[in-house]
């Protein structure tokens, strides 16, 4: 990197030595706190695992519950997620071009590509939601299960899926759909909120003045983080 | 750094580039783009014809696909390949390291439940100790296809 010594000051560094991790406090701290967030995706999705290997004869096959693609009937597997996906990758694609632009202290660059990652998010968020209401709603025919209802255990057609019962198959798998991806989408949402906030910050010019851009390249790290733990439930939810 | 005010921490370490350096950087940030973007083109249609695959192949390909997508995103998007070593190796050696141990735990435990419920299954038939277990619903016949 070009100038990252020349702007430490070891005698006011941190007010102590020199920094030895060579970043701002509020970097780290990011780092930190997303090495902690992973820990709960971590342990998410391994338990998720510890599921899927203790019942592997029910396990719900993914490629035969999400099916939808908007626009049409047709049963079509992983299309939609593959969609998903690609608009995260590419969200992250424009955060970290913001984050490049602002290194060449470039505000109208840095205002444009933020722009574009929260109409990123905003897009994920709402295909994520169309993602829940199908999987709720369930297939036209649905399925019969034995289920638990006024004290005695009957047979019934289920259609859809929710905390207690799954037309798919095992319930816990609805019970962790919901829980993960719904973890992970309040990231992606909080993640929206907080790059929206920034957004106006660098509109008003507060970086400009600053001198730098380092709340940009800080939320710019929550934000691939968040399509980093996508990465991992995509495998482990939709392909595996 | 001139006109820099901020109060707290009382300097910044963040990178500043040229124009020219920019162009350079620009074009391998799209580079990894691609790169993720054809990972996981690949990795769907593999998933579209997983027949012809076999489970172990189909986990070596996305687990390792997916490791791969992560430490792109994690080395060049989060810039950390660009952080000192310290760093580097304080965000990933102990996640990695906890991460192996938990999944090689819970996973092995998760099958080794698996045994265990069927054993105590067909105790639980063999003895009548419940009325009606067999119908209980975590056992319902979920394996057909519904499409």
């Amino acid at each position: 990197m070009s100038s990252h010594s020349a702007t430490l000051d070891s005698t006011t560094a941190w007010d102590g030595g020199k920094s030895p991790l060579g970043v701002s406090y509020g970097k780290m701290m990011m780092w930190f706190f997303l090495v902690s967030d992973a820990l709960s995706f971590g342990g998410l999705l391994v338990a998720y695992g510890f599921m899927r290997h203790k019942y592997p004869e029910v396990w719900p096959d993914p490629s035969k519950v999400f099916t939808h693609f908007p626009g049409t009937h047709a049963s079509v597997p992983l299309a939609y997620v593959g969609l998903m996906t690609f608009i995260l990758i590419m969200s992250s694609v424009t955060m970290v071009l913001a984050v490049e632009a602002g290194h060449r202290m470039d505000k109208k660059a840095v205002e444009k590509w933020m722009l574009l990652t929260i109409i990123g998010g905003a897009m994920f968020v709402g295909s994520q939601a169309w993602e829940w209401y199908n999987f709720i709603v369930g297939s036209h025919e649905g399925a019969v299960r034995t289920i638990f209802e006024d004290g005695q255990w009957i047979e019934k057609t289920i259609q859809g899926a929710n905390l207690q019962y799954n037309e798919y198959g095992l319930p816990v798998f609805a019970d962790f759909f919901f829980f993960i991806t719904g973890f992970h989408g309040t990231h992606v949402f909080s993640g929206v909120v907080i790059n929206f906030i920034i957004y106006v910050n660098v509109v008003k010019g507060t970086y400009q003045k600053r001198g730098h851009y380092e709340m940009v390249e800080k939320v710019g790290l929550y934000w691939h983080f968040v399509d980093l733990v996508w990465v991992f439930v995509f495998t482990f939810f939709y392909l595996l | 750094m001139e006109g820099f005010n901020d109060n707290f921490p009382s300097y910044e370490t963040m990178a500043h580039h040229s124009e020219e350096e920019g162009v350079a950087k620009r074009k391998k940030l799209w580079t990894v783009f691609f790169i993720l973007s054809a990972i996981t083109i690949v990795e769907l249609i593999i998933g579209f014809y997983p027949s012809s695959f076999s489970d172990l192949a189909l986990k070596f390909i996305f687990i390792g696909g997916t490791l791969l997508k992560a430490a792109f995103i994690v080395l060049s998007f989060m810039h950390l390949g660009e952080e000192v070593k310290q760093l580097r190796y304080l965000v990933i050696a102990p996640y990695v390291i906890f991460i192996i141990y938990l999944s090689f735990i819970a996973l092995n435990e998760g099958m080794y439940s698996k045994d265990i419920k069927a054993t105590m299954d067909n105790n639980v038939l063999n003895h009548s100790m419940i009325k009606g277990a067999e119908t209980a619903p975590h056992q319902a016949t979920a394996t057909e296809a519904h499409h």
